[in-house]
């Protein structure tokens, strides 16, 4: 089998899944098509994972697979390329994508339908990374947003349609701005691929490289709102938080860092790449340290996590564009885009955990406010676990994002500090850090007991049996703790083979099919002592934070004005500032 | 020269709808208006190097560039899709707080949480 005819199937097959499942949809309920919607996930999200591991050696010798959709020639057709980096992002989107569809059965949104929209998301990750076409992108983009858009409403709050909605119109205005920076490229060169273009820009005069500036401005923005980086994160935490909790864990895990890596391949190609990603390196620390700020003064418990999401996005952000600011070919650049990538791909095992462990407390507590909810042991005990399976996976989820060693958040907080030591995000990164442990040590407060246990038990207890019948709700039950513990299982997995993964993903990073990445040294003494001392920032920091003037200012943080105004204005001056940067870059 | 001056002043008029308006209607309308002038702008674009219809009969020459039409009728798509998402969501904002005023809507939505 030659690599070039499979190399389709890891967007073709959730395709064909999704198309199984609305089969399913149009026939009468039952088993036939319960069956058939079970079939359709299998093979949307079990087969895909199996290509992969086909693919690997190619990939892994440095080799990849490109050409042009369909046999068109080139210049006409759409044209894609399948390397190491959309065959990491496919493994981190299938991973996330087939514990989080596991959990749903569990928890809900159900039904074929939803496997359906959500098997179609998937299949639009993959093709985002593969794609090397202008237009392709902002297709596969819009596909992706569009099925997010249906996602997040599943959770039938009412907050959740609005959440959606705001995302929705800022972020479909922001894709015809998109379009016309492919409209500003097209004229420049009258090419839509990647390497059509970045050759077509090597011939123009300079008279229309402000044109190009713009355009790479309009793109590089329009995909900085998909990965939530300052100041373009207000449509997030909305979103995030009232999505059903294993859409969350997809959104934040996948959906925001994939067009990250997407817009990789653009910029490593394109002139000003270089500029941008330096600009963003900075925008992506101080996002580290805002993103923590405003989580740490949250009081709904998924609220948090999704602020969450955006300062560790941060730290994702730090490392790529300073990655590619460095040049991606030299050893320091490579060891930085190995850091970022581990950096996504832990983020994703480890906030889809804790997504799901905290989301799992909340619902069987209904109350989602960190002030409020105490004892998510006992009340998780009276929903019919035996042993705490969910209490451990937060437990796993908040070391792992704390960077306790050996736990994998650990080794990748590591290696990004590590390659990126003596810059200014370094001090930023490091900063956020400490505030990270604090507001962990506040979300933990929800497991903590209490005295009145007594009376709590008894209308928990009374709740529950007005629920559905017991054998339903205990294959739920089966569903979401498989999730969790496969999560908890792969986060331990990813601290403790850490070296075995950092010399793969090097591997695979490096274009040439040697490890030119430089290993960080994770246990040395140094960097045991900085954890230590940022955990103890960190319990001191709690205490500051709840203490009478540290809630009052965390008050005010939270309750800062947030519009749908805000949104636009932050998208036009972020586009204004990057052109205005590039321009000074240029001409100074 | 003059199109693309006007093409300029449909796009804000979208944006402005989009972002100045209360009414989450009219809102969708300004961003069907700011899609409209993206397509338009393409559609200009093609026709620089000809303005007969791409269809290919024997002893055409002067055909616009093909491709940005094909790009544009797949962006109509999308904008289509978009659109119907966004009223099916405007409706289910009704249906909760039975406004269409984004800051009502915001309102009533935070008291229902």
């Amino acid at each position: 089998m030659r690599p070039e005819d499979i190399v389709f199937a890891t967007v073709m097959l959730p395709l064909l899944g999704a198309s199984l499942a609305f089969c399913a949809k149009i026939l009468p309920k039952g088993r036939i098509a319960g069956v058939v919607e079970y079939a359709g996930a299998l093979v949307g999200l079990g087969l895909p994972p199996l290509v992969l591991i086909l693919l690997f050696p190619v990939v892994f010798s440095g080799q990849s697979v490109s050409g042009v959709v369909g046999q068109w020639f080139v210049g006409v057709g759409i044209t894609f390329r399948f390397d190491a980096l959309a065959w990491l992002v496919n493994m981190l989107g299938y991973t996330i994508g087939a514990a989080a569809w596991v959990y749903s059965l569990g928890a809900g949104p159900k039904g074929p339908a939803f496997t359906g929209v959500f098997l179609i998301q998937t299949a639009a990750l993959s093709a985002t990374i593969m794609t090397t076409d202008l237009f392709n992108l902002f297709v596969c983009l819009e596909i992706m947003g569009i099925t997010s858009y249906v996602l997040i409403p599943t959770s039938r709050k009412p907050g959740a349609t609005l959440a959606s909605f705001s995302y929705l119109m800022v972020s479909a205005s922001a894709m015809v701005f998109f379009l016309l920076g492919t409209y500003g490229f097209y004229r420049l060169t009258g090419a839509l691929s990647y390497e059509g273009i970045s050759s077509g820009l090597q011939a123009i005069s300079s008279s229309d490289t402000m044109l190009s500036i713009v355009s790479l401005a309009l793109l590089v923005s329009a995909i900085a709102i998909r990965v939530a980086v300052m100041p373009l994160y207000g449509w997030l935490p909305d979103a995030h938080a009232l999505a059903p909790h294993a859409v969350s864990a997809v959104l934040s895990g996948v959906l925001i860092k994939t067009p990250l890596f997407a817009l990789s391949r653009i910029l490593y190609l394109f002139p000003f790449g270089m500029e941008v990603g330096e600009l963003m390196g900075i925008a992506g620390g101080l996002t580290a340290i805002v993103g923590v700020v405003i989580a740490l003064s949250q009081e709904d418990a998924k609220r948090l996590l999704a602020y969450h999401s955006i300062s560790q996005i941060g730290y994702v952000v730090a490392a790529w564009g300073m990655a590619i600011s460095l040049g991606v070919d030299t050893p320091a650049g490579t060891s930085l885009m190995v850091a970022a990538f581990l950096h996504a791909f832990y983020h994703a095992l480890f906030k889809g955990l804790l997504f799901l462990s905290v989301g799992t407390t909340v619902d069987m507590a209904k109350e989602r406010n960190v002030y409020v909810l105490r004892d998510g042991i006992g009340k998780l005990r009276d929903a019919g676990e035996k042993i705490p399976v969910t209490f451990i996976g937060f437990v796993v989820g908040a070391l792992a994002i704390s960077a306790i060693p050996p736990l994998n958040g650990f080794v990748s907080k590591t290696a990004i500090t590590y390659a990126m030591k003596g810059s200014l995000s370094y001090y930023l990164l490091s900063m956020a850090a400490v505030g990270t442990v604090a507001s962990f040590i506040k979300l933990s407060r929800i497991y903590w007991p209490t005295r009145k246990r007594g009376s709590l038990h008894l209308e928990t207890g009374v709740s529950l049996g007005t629920g559905s019948n017991p054998q339903s709700k205990a294959h739920g039950l089966v569903a979401r703790l498989t999730a969790q513990s496969a999560l908890a299982v792969l986060c331990i997995a990813g601290g403790l083979a850490a070296p075995h993964i950092l010399t793969i993903v090097g591997t695979l990073l490096s274009r040439g099919g040697t490890n030119s990445a430089v290993p960080p040294t994770l246990y040395s003494t140094d960097n045991l002592l900085k954890t230590g001392a940022t955990t103890l920032g960190g319990i001191l920091l709690f205490f500051i934070a709840t203490s009478k003037i540290g809630s009052r200012v965390l008050h005010t943080i939270r309750n800062r004005p947030r519009s749908f105004q805000g949104l636009f204005v932050s998208f036009s001056l972020g586009t204004a500032f990057l052109v205005a940067f590039l321009v000074v870059g240029k001409f100074l | 020269m003059v199109e693309r001056v006007l093409l300029l002043c449909l796009l804000l008029i979208g944006f402005w709808g989009v972002v100045a308006k209360k009414n989450i209607i009219k809102k969708i309308f300004g961003l069907n208006i700011l899609n409209a002038a993206a397509v338009m702008l393409f559609i200009l674009e093609g026709n620089r190097i000809g303005t007969e219809a791409p269809i290919l009969e024997s002893g055409l020459a002067q055909v616009v560039d093909p491709i940005p039409q094909a790009l544009m009728l797949t962006a109509i798509v999308i904008g289509v899709c978009v659109t119907a998402l966004a009223l099916a969501l405007a409706v289910h904002l009704y249906q909760i707080t039975g406004s269409f005023d984004i800051d009502t809507i915001r309102e009533r939505v935070k008291d229902e949480a």
